[in-house]
């Protein structure tokens, strides 16, 4: 069929002229040859017969015209090309190795290629994506990390600034959605003037908010999602009269956004204004937006930084007392969102490109191999007048053909790995925008070119040596002693490529299992955990809120199989960037000492919940007329010269409104909270069972979490109907999604290091192999002059063991630099582990013995007499 | 034709072709014609082969064809030897006298 296809094409390229020419060159001589016999005097049909018959067959001599003329390109490619087909056809065993593993290799570059091209260097999916920046206000005098912004000061920044087209600030909240039986949690985000202008977006369907819409007391509207918009409306067309239920009220929809717009959360359904002009929004303490700004056209970060510091500068001296210790952070906003997955993503890049070299290098001593099974073939083609490139084109050519295919297989590995990828890395940034398109497939084919080029030039150029004695007459039985030392130098490579990724993988597997076994200070097991939908509203009485929460808790407390309950400010193990500076009020306070600690507002029961021993003191009261808090040991230790200090006053700096300067009221265990990854930092410990309005719920449970949740939402149901229940999980699994990047490098680092090990260790094993074959009549010879077995087949594993010690050791300084290169990812191993180096020198000893083991046996097994008779 | 027809050694045909072309531009009958005569009838160019060795000829560049009107009023390929060819002839002619003497040395030993 190929080459059917092959011959039509031919018919269409070929220049038909050369055929025409070539047709009437020789008719001419035919005729002249008939004249010629004419005047000599035979009849004319006699005349035309024997010019025929000198001439021989005609159509013989066309085609060894068109071979003289030579082929055109095109023809010469699919002459190549069918013959490379054949050749490989006649051992489908070694096609099919090579071209799974170009694809293995292929692949996994190809996915981590669009991975790194779809996060790292597309821009965002919006309008002019490069002028979105990040806006942030901190206080450069202390050490607390950058906070929300007020409405106010993000309206006088819009006002002052002339760098920026437009200002605006979003936050995350809840919704419960109840129109439906069961109160249903809808992810929203309330936002500022100029939402949608920052975002060069509009609404798909409908409007965005008109300006009376974003005044307080203006009439409540929402923009909902097209996914909202499909499962709930049915993708109606009209708009007209759709409400969305919120809570007791009813909102009229008017607008749908697009289905690629999904900020600031990818599960957000409900966009409505957030009022900067409201009376509880004036202050310029509160802060509570997270501001993005869209710079001028072509505007860079650091002319918005140079205008942004002037305007708070103008700030700082109309409002001293809130104004003056702030300045404001400008980043493109692209670089917040990808934040630093970029580091494992191009460690796993350079893990696949090492993993497609050394098969490339694998393929290259394979064919290698194969050359002095060729050079009959090869002496044939130069005794028929075949130029050197001629053959050097045609063994490419088979390269290049195992390549493509090793590539088109190498996609459908990229297309389930970046599926593996989508689940596997679903804490990732930017997932959802993994697509597969056309540039995986050109890149694909580049890598086959590259490839090809890679494995196939070397042997290509050696199996066309030209032969120097006549091959024709005695088959050669030798392998070159340069084409040996080739072969090890490539097995050799391919060790040393190996180790460093073994080494890397190690260290990620040895940190992972450090993680796993850390104390991390609490009891994560059998802990369900969920939220309850709230509105920020509810902030306004905040002991309200407060009342609310122990009722609750109280009542899930009651349940049967329940052992405790608490809420928190943020998960146990799960890192949230809270730190804060802190101030012991009374007592002998270190002038200038910074006390740094990480602030957690928590419920009474909480340490109970998460089994956190109260050391000294007591846990945090249910209620207390003045605030309260708890101190871990580290915070004992650190700032309070290790004396428990209790009784003592504590108070953020600078001074939150929200958590007020608190009395001591006890000292507990050190536990991770900011992380398993990290070691137990100073925390300190708010008494507040409601520091947002939707708190995370801590209940532990008597048998296995999920078992409870059906229980727990009925109960949950029947307090207040209202409210949607959310997020519901065992706290295990959030600690086990904040590893997900993590997780992620290292299964993939893991695989990656074992596909390169394999291939080595079968690299290895074939070289030797083939070099037991070639010298099988050698080895006959010295066993026949008296060599033992075990001689002979230790020979071979020696040399098979120096090349891979050899391999290891230039491996093992590549693996030092990776080391290096990686120690921010490790946590509990050392970037030159000791145990590491030495698992993986055993690993790699041991796989060479293996691989060297058979083909040694073999050798071993050689019967010199049949040898010697059969040569 | 009869008893006297040599066969042609490998290459040389190549080495007559150019020779012949030396002279004027001919086209591939008149080549082989050419040949007979001044052989006396002894080299007779093998049709089969005449061709494709023009062919390759002009791949390589020694020859060079054009299509003219022969005596006959016929149009026929001419082939011309280029300056490539003519170098060419030049170092064959001499390697071919070089070895006809070697042979002719060793053939005469006593």
């Amino acid at each position: 069929m190929l080459s059917d296809a092959w011959y039509r094409l031919r018919a269409i390229l070929r220049r038909q002229s050369v055929e025409r020419e070539l047709d009437d060159e020789l008719r001419f001589h035919v005729e002249r040859q008939t004249q010629k016999h004419l005047r000599a005097g035979r009849s004319a049909a006699e005349a035309a017969r024997l010019a025929r018959l000198e001439f021989g067959g005609i159509d013989q001599t066309k085609e060894q015209c068109r071979d003289a003329r030579g082929l055109s390109v095109w023809e010469a490619a699919g002459r190549n090309l069918r013959l490379a087909c054949r050749t490989l056809g006649k051992r489908p065993g070694f096609a099919v190795v090579v071209v799974l593993t170009l694809a293995l290799g292929i692949g996994a570059n190809s996915a981590v290629f669009t991975a790194i091209r779809t996060i790292l260097l597309q821009s965002l999916a919006f309008p002019d994506a490069q002028d979105l920046m990040r806006l942030e206000q901190y206080e450069p005098r202390t050490a607390n990390p950058p906070s929300f912004v007020a409405p106010t000061r993000l309206e006088d920044w819009q006002r002052l600034s002339q760098s920026f087209q437009a200002i605006t600030g979003y936050y995350p909240g809840d919704i419960s959605e109840t129109s439906a039986d069961v109160p249903e949690r809808l992810a929203s985000a309330w936002v500022a003037p100029r939402f949608l202008q920052v975002w060069g977006v509009v609404p798909a369907l409908g409007r965005g908010f008109a300006p009376e819409e974003e005044r307080f007391g203006g009439p409540r509207v929402v923009i909902v999602s097209d996914r909202l918009w499909k499962r709930r409306f049915g993708s109606d067309a009209t708009l007209a009269g759709q409400r969305l239920r919120v809570g007791q009220q009813s909102l009229p929809i008017v607008g749908v956004m697009p289905e690629s717009f999904r900020f600031p959360l990818r599960d957000v359904d409900v966009w409505a204004p957030s009022p900067v002009d409201a009376p509880f929004a004036q202050s310029r303490q509160s802060t509570w937006f997270t501001v993005i700004g869209r710079v001028r056209h072509g505007g860079t970060a650091a002319e918005a930084q140079a205008d942004l510091d002037r305007v708070q500068a103008q700030l700082a001296r109309a409002f001293p007392a809130t104004d003056a210790a702030i300045a404001v952070r400008v980043q493109p906003l692209k670089d917040v969102i990808v934040g630093d997955v970029g580091r494992s993503l191009w460690l796993l890049f350079a893990a696949v490109s090492v993993l497609l070299l050394i098969a490339c290098t694998n393929i290259a001593a394979l064919l290698l191999a194969r050359t002095a099974d060729r050079q009959q073939e090869i002496a044939v083609r130069y005794s028929l007048g075949a130029s050197r490139g001629s053959i050097v084109a045609q063994l490419l050519t088979e390269s290049l053909v195992l390549a493509v295919a090793g590539s088109v297989a190498g996609l459908f590995v990229a297309i389930g790995a970046l599926r593996a990828f989508d689940m596997l890395g679903q804490g990732l940034p930017r997932v959802a925008e993994l697509r597969l398109d056309w540039t995986l497939v050109a890149y694909s084919l580049c890598c086959a070119a590259g490839a090809t080029l890679l494995f196939g030039l070397l042997p290509a150029l050696r199996t066309a040596k030209r032969p120097t004695s006549d091959p024709l007459a005695a088959r050669s039985r030798s392998v070159a002693p340069a084409t040996q030392r080739l072969q090890w130098l490539l097995v050799g490579l391919q060790v040393a490529l190996a180790v460093p990724l073994l080494f890397g993988a190690g260290l990620l597997l040895r940190s992972f299992d450090a993680l796993g076994r850390v104390a991390p200070g609490f009891e994560s097991a059998r802990v369900l955990t969920f939220r309850i939908s709230a509105d920020w509203g509810e902030t306004t009485d905040i002991k309200a809120l407060q009342r609310r929460m122990y009722a609750t808790l109280a009542s899930l407390r009651a349940l049967p199989g329940v052992d405790a309950t608490a809420t928190s400010l943020a998960a146990p193990g799960v890192p949230f960037e809270y730190q804060t500076q802190v101030r012991i009020v009374e007592g002998e306070a270190v002038a200038n000492q910074r006390s740094m600690a990480s602030l957690r507002a928590v419920s009474a029961e909480y340490f109970s919940t998460m089994r956190i021993p109260v050391l000294a003191g007591t846990s945090c009261p249910t209620e207390s007329p003045t605030p309260t808090a708890v101190v871990n040991r580290r915070f004992a230790a650190l700032y309070a010269a290790g004396a428990a200090p209790i009784g003592r006053h504590i108070e953020q700096v600078p001074a939150n409104p929200f958590l007020a300067a608190a009395r001591i009221v006890g000292v507990v265990g050190d536990a991770r909270e900011d992380g398993l990854h990290r070691d137990p930092q100073a925390v300190v410990y708010w008494c507040h069972a409601a520091p947002v309005p939707a708190p995370l719920f801590l209940v532990r449970t008597r048998t296995e979490p999920m078992a409870m949740a059906a229980t727990i939402r009925r109960k949950l149901g029947q307090l207040e109907p209202r409210r949607s229940v959310y997020e519901m999980m065992p706290l295990e699994e959030r600690l086990h999604d904040t590893f997900a990047e993590n997780r992620l490098r290292t299964v993939l680092l893991s695989f990656f290091a074992i596909t390169a090990v394999s291939l080595a260790a079968l690299g290895l094993y074939g070289t030797l192999s083939y070099f037991v074959h070639m010298r099988r009549r050698e080895i006959g010879v010295r066993m026949a002059l008296g060599a033992r077995q075990r001689d002979v087949a230790s020979s071979f594993v020696r040399q098979g063991l120096r090349v891979s010690i050899a391999g290891c050791i230039a491996g093992l300084s590549l693996a030092a630099l990776l080391g290096r290169a990686i120690a921010g990812m490790l946590c509990g191993v050392s970037p030159l582990d000791f145990v590491t180096f030495s698992g993986v020198l055993l690993l790699v000893l041991v796989a060479a013995v293996l691989s060297s083991a058979w083909p040694a046996l073999r050798a071993s097994r050689i019967d010199p007499m049949h040898v010697l008779r059969v040569e | 034709m009869g008893e006297e027809r040599i066969d042609l050694p490998q290459g040389t045909l190549d080495l007559l072709i150019l020779r012949t072309l030396a002279l004027e531009p001919q086209h591939g009958w008149a080549i082989s014609e050419r040949i007979q005569q001044v052989s006396r009838d002894a080299l007779q160019v093998p049709q089969g082969s005449l061709y494709p060795a023009l062919h390759r000829l002009e791949r390589r560049g020694w020859v060079k064809a054009e299509w003219g009107i022969s005596d006959y009023n016929r149009r026929a390929k001419y082939y011309a030897l280029t300056r490539k060819g003519r170098a060419q002839l030049a170092t064959s002619a001499d390697s071919w006298r070089k070895l006809m003497t070697a042979v002719g040395l060793v053939m005469d030993m006593k």
